[in-house]
Formats: structure tokens, sequence, C-alpha cells
């Protein structure tokens, strides 16, 4: 398990090289394929028993921001990349570009403030301080174009794993994990790392295209909803329930055939699952869906709490599930 | 075709769940066609040959919009979401069918005192609404209803002569207007007729087709939204019973040029009613077709509805006769 590691890289949705870089050098020895492609997808590829593909996919990116100009201040306006509540950011440390210059998301303090402090700060109005006072003591350290990323130190504690971009680090080390293990592979199975899929599932498409799969199956890491303020009925998936499986979301209803042979596996092998709820968002299953002549794709994902902000939660008995069920799953045939 | 209309509209099949809509249609055309394709996403693909060489797609998506059950509280009340388009406003006071089991439910809304149920009507969202199955416990629901089910519209066929009321007309119309063409025509070119699924989701289902087929051109056929209601659309022509309209633009796709002067032309030679139509919103399979691939020419042939979306649709039966009458004539021309 490489959540560690893989949550305390930085690989802000269009800078994934770091990821795809820690990620490539860990499994290059196990498996048959490994290749870049050049949106920057990382897609390697163990052979299986049968002459058939699958696709197994988890995104590298996290969200984050792009510097978009430097104030004369030497302050940093920045734009979001990917969804992110501006409420979950002030006050947080960050790092800016590849010299990794730390940094602070930085507001108008609370005493300064009148009715704004109801409202959503907005974006313009949200600088990054690494603490300069000049614009061109600012532009020796960064750059426009830079990279700001969140940077957090994970915490494990107990059965509780914490820490930014689980979001789908989650995914990408369940599939390091099915890459180490020896698994006896029903498929020939490429596993694709991502990129991009918080800009718009820009990444997957392109690896589905070239692999051509028969089918796929995305790793994601998913919003839960289980905070005690939000009624049971409006959750999308609860922590410590296991994996949740996808019947529908944003773009997609999940091939049936899929949705219902996962769910039987996870019966039958007594695996705890949840279906979950909402429909809100997407993942890369749409875009590799409808690529090429069609490509039936299903989601399964662990559960988190607090997902596009700098810090989110999972439990780890969730990790172990997703890994246990994907494993069983990847060693039989697809009822398709 | 009115019975024919009654026959698909009657299916339930919601979005990612075609499969009994699909066996209907394939039923309906088995003897009129030479060969047909179930695809990797579960799109019907039928086709008849031709003369010549040159392939032309017409597209229908044989989904309807629908709901799913997503919880079940410890008295059985089922929390739903959408699947496609669907206003929680249009499902007040409706019925819902989940197919799976076939049972019905109505719809409920909250309201713990008076002025909390206006301002829930006022600002109504899927959080404040729930289907009521008549179940007394969660066991008793979860055993008709696991989550998961999907479900659409229970809303009957209404024969009011010229003109007919269903749900799902969108695009069972189109499906009809597309088996009377392949059954009535025949073709100079090589005729594919697409069933496509999971348009309400974000044409899914038509991109794929194409891709797979590669036509020469393509037309999608598809209901369009009306004009002629009481302070209806003002910046829309669109009004039942003055023939199928032909697509310029909508707020997914530009047709192709040329497939739209065809269109016109045909209709004009002819003497087969039409009208122009630029739709201010929404988008059709057309959109997702014509930038597969190296691209497609494409366009949209439509068929005016009046409520779209709502568990009643309304058509008039004259203008899905011309539109069959111009598609037999365009397939037919020896181009």
């Amino acid at each position: 398990m490489y959540l560690k590691e893989l949550t305390e890289l930085f690989g802000v949705a269009g800078y994934e090289k770091r990821v795809r870089d820690f990620i490539r050098e860990k499994i290059k020895d196990k498996v048959e394929i490994i290749e870049e492609d050049p949106i920057g997808n990382l897609i390697a590829m163990k052979k299986g028993r049968v002459n058939k593909k699958l696709l197994l996919c988890a995104h590298m990116d996290e969200v984050g921001f792009m510097v978009s100009n430097i104030e004369e201040d030497g302050k940093l306006n920045i734009i979001p990349l990917g969804g992110i509540d501006t409420r979950s950011i002030i006050g947080k440390k960050v790092v800016v570009g590849e010299k990794e210059i730390p940094g602070v998301i930085g507001f108008k303090a609370i005493h300064l403030q009148k009715n704004e402090v109801y409202e959503p700060p907005q974006i313009e109005n949200i600088k990054v301080d690494i603490g300069v006072t000049k614009k061109s003591e600012a532009e020796s350290k960064v750059r426009i174009g830079d990279f700001v990323a969140f940077s957090v130190e994970s915490m494990n504690h107990g059965s509780w794993f914490s820490g930014k971009a689980l979001d789908d680090r989650g995914g990408c080390s369940i599939l390091m994990d099915i890459i180490y293990s020896d698994i006896d592979l029903y498929y020939d199975t490429y596993f694709v790392f991502s990129v991009q899929e918080e800009l718009g599932l820009r990444g997957a498409g392109v690896s589905a295209e070239k692999v051509n799969p028969d089918l796929a199956i995305v790793i994601e890491t998913t919003t839960s909803g289980d905070n005690p303020e939000f009624p049971p009925d409006r959750r999308s998936t609860e922590l410590g329930k296991g994996p949740a499986i996808t019947f529908a979301h944003s773009g997609y209803v999940v091939d049936e055939r899929l949705f219902k042979w996962i769910i039987d596996t996870a019966r039958e092998n007594s695996i705890p699952y949840q279906i979950k709820r909402r429909t809100a968002g997407g993942t890369d299953a749409r875009r590799i869906a409808t690529t090429l002549a069609g490509i039936p794709s299903a989601v399964i994902s662990i559960p988190a709490r607090y997902i596009h902000s700098p810090m989110s939660i999972i439990n780890l008995s969730d990790y172990d599930n997703t890994l246990k069920l994907v494993s069983i799953l990847l060693t039989k045939e697809a009822k398709l | 075709m009115k019975e024919l209309i009654k026959k698909l509209t009657e299916v339930n099949s919601p979005s990612g769940r075609e499969s009994n809509i699909r066996e209907v249609i394939l039923d309906e055309l088995k003897n009129s066609i030479d060969g047909y394709e179930v695809d990797k996403l579960g799109n019907l693909i039928v086709w008849k040959n031709g003369r010549s060489d040159k392939k032309v797609l017409l597209d229908a998506h044989m989904d309807e919009i629908g709901v799913v059950s997503s919880f079940i509280d410890e008295k059985g009340f089922i929390r739903i979401e959408s699947i496609g388009g669907i206003s929680a406003y249009n499902l007040i006071g409706s019925r819902i069918i989940f197919p799976d089991s076939g049972v019905e439910g109505v719809v409920g809304i909250e309201g713990e005192t008076t002025q909390d149920l206006q301002k829930n009507l006022k600002e109504l969202n899927f959080d404040k609404i729930f289907v009521d199955i008549g179940a007394r416990n969660r066991e008793e629901a979860e055993k008709l209803v696991p989550i998961g089910t999907f479900g659409v519209y229970s809303a009957g066929f209404i024969d009011l002569g010229k003109r007919v009321v269903s749900k799902a007309m969108d695009d069972r119309i189109g499906c009809a207007v597309l088996i009377e063409t392949i059954k009535r025509s025949k073709p100079y070119c090589k005729l594919y007729g697409a069933f496509s699924v999971q348009e309400e989701m974000g044409l899914v289902g038509a991109s794929v087709v194409a891709f797979n087929i590669k036509p020469d051109f393509a037309i999608a056929l598809d209901v369009t939204a009306w004009s002629d209601t009481p302070k209806g659309y003002k910046r829309m022509s669109i009004e039942l019973g003055k023939g199928p309209a032909i697509k310029i633009k909508d707020n997914a796709s530009i047709s192709d040029r040329d497939i739209v002067e065809k269109l016109r032309t045909i209709a004009e030679k002819n003497g087969i009613p039409y009208q122009i139509e630029i739709l201010i919103f929404g988008g059709t399979d057309a959109a997702a077709i014509q930038r597969t691939s190296s691209g497609i020419p494409s366009g949209t042939l439509s068929i005016p509805c009046r409520y779209v979306h709502s568990p009643h649709e309304m058509i008039d039966l004259e203008d899905a006769e011309n539109a069959v009458k111009l598609l037999k004539a365009l397939v037919e021309e020896e181009k």
C-alpha cells in the first residue's frame, strides 16, 4: 500500500509528473509493458489467461491551482484546477511550482470582514503569499503557469487514514497493490494511471482508444457524506461499509451486466459493499464507455470524507475490501 | 402508426435499462431488415441494403428519462435520483413504475408546516420528494425496489384523434418514425437505423454507433420543443401539425448545411409540409455523431412535441407521417 507516499506527492491536474515517475519506478519490474502516452497517462500491462483485454483505471491528478498572475506586492493570483470549495482552502499551506516554494493561501482576517464572513470567498480575492514583498522578488521564485498544490502530511490513526489527494491516489494505490500481488489475472489487464480527470475526464479516453479493451473498471475515491449534520437519506456513501458500487453518475449509466456482476461477486465472497446513492459528479467511466465502438464500463470506489479539500479521510477497511473485491473480479470472466 | 406509437411508448425503458424496448423494436422490424447488431453498449443497429454503397444513418434514441431508487427509510419511503433531465416539479403528483418488479408508487413531498410545504413547493428538488409504494416498512420496500432500481413515469397513452399523448414520446416517436421509414422504403443507399441508448444521460450511445458504421451522413430523429401554447416560447416558431421540423441549430450542434438543404429540397419537391427549427436549448444525438471519427455530416429532423420531459408529451400524427414521407424520399433518392 502506497497511500502515504502517493498522497504526499504533488500532482495537480496537468502536472502529474511526480506521481507518474513514482508509480513507474515502483511497478516497472512487475509488469510486461509500461509506457507513457503523449498526453501523460501511464499504461502498464500484465498478461492474463485469455486473449482479451480489461482496462483498470485510476486517475493520478488531484485538484489544486495554477498561478495566473503575480501582483505588484508579490502575491500570487490563482485559478482552480478542478472543483474546489474556497471555504476549505483559506490559511492552508501550499507549494508552488517545480521548486516547491512554500506558501500560504491568504484571505483577509475575520476582524476585517463584516458580512462577507457569511459568503464563500471569491477566488479573485484569494491570494497565495510566498513571503515576499515585491513582484520582482516573487518572479525570482515562481512563474505564471506554475502549479499550486496543497502541502499536508498524511496521518494514520488506527483504521483511519487521512491525507490530501486521496481522490484518486486511493485508486492508484489499489492498482499498484494489484500489480504487486500475484493474482491469476483472467484478462490481459491494462493498468491506466490517467491524467486530468478533474478537469473533465481528459486523459482516460486517450488510453482507452489506444488499448481498445473489452471492458473497463474505474477505481475511484468518492464522496461519502456521513457527516453528522447530513441526514442519512441524503448521504452518498458511508465510511466503513465497504467499497461503493455505482449504478449511474453524471453522463453515464453503468453497464447493467457489470453492475450486477460486481454485486454478485461481493455477495458470493462475503465482502461488505454499499451502493453509491447519489449520482452527482462523473468519472473516467463516462469517457471510456463512449470511446471507439463502445466499451462497457463500471465504477468501484473507496468512500472518503471531505474530498477536494486539503485533507480527506478514508477508512482502511474500505480500502482493504475494495482491493479484495477488485482482486477477485480480475481473476474471473466478466458476465457480458 | 398510432398503434405502433402506443406500443412503443407503453414500454418502460429508462436510460441504461433499454433491453425491454430493444426487444420490442427488434420484434417489430425483424421481417423488414437485412440484418442487425446489438453493440457493446446495447445500441440496436439494423440495416437494409440498397443499390449504392453509400451509407446513411438514421438515429432515434430508445431510452426515456426516469428515476432510480437511492435510499429507503425505516417506514418504507423511497428516495430517488434523476436519470436524465426529469424535473421534480413533474414528479409531484405523478405515478412511478419500477419495471423490474412492476411495482408502482406515487410521489410525495416533505413539509412539516404549511409554510414549510409552500417553501418546498417553491424551491422543489429531489431532496424534498419521495416515492410511496405502499410498503409498511423498509423490508417490504427493499424486496420490491432495492437501491439502484430504475423507474419511469407511469402515464398511459391518450388517443385524442389526430394528436396523441404519452410519457416517453421523447423519443419513441422518433423510434416509430424510424421503424416506419425502414418498413416502407426501398432505399437506394445502404440504410442503417440506430436505436441508441442513454441519449438522456448525455448522448452516450450515438457516438459509438457512428464510430462503428462511419456513415456518409447521419440524421437524428428526435422531438423538439413547441411555441404554440398560451405564452409558449416566444423566441421559437414550432407548431404542432405544421410538419416535421428541419433543425438548423440547437444548444449542442449546428446541422450540416447540405443536409438541411437536401431535406428542404426533398420536402418542397414532394409537397411535404415542414418547419424550420432553431431550438434555443437542448441537443440531440446529431451533436455526438458529427464529431465522431474524422467527422460525419449530421443533422436532425424533429417531431414537434408539447410538454417534453413531462409524463404527458403530445405530438400530432400528421407530423410523424410527414416525417416518414420525407425520410423515405431521402433514402430512396438516387444519388
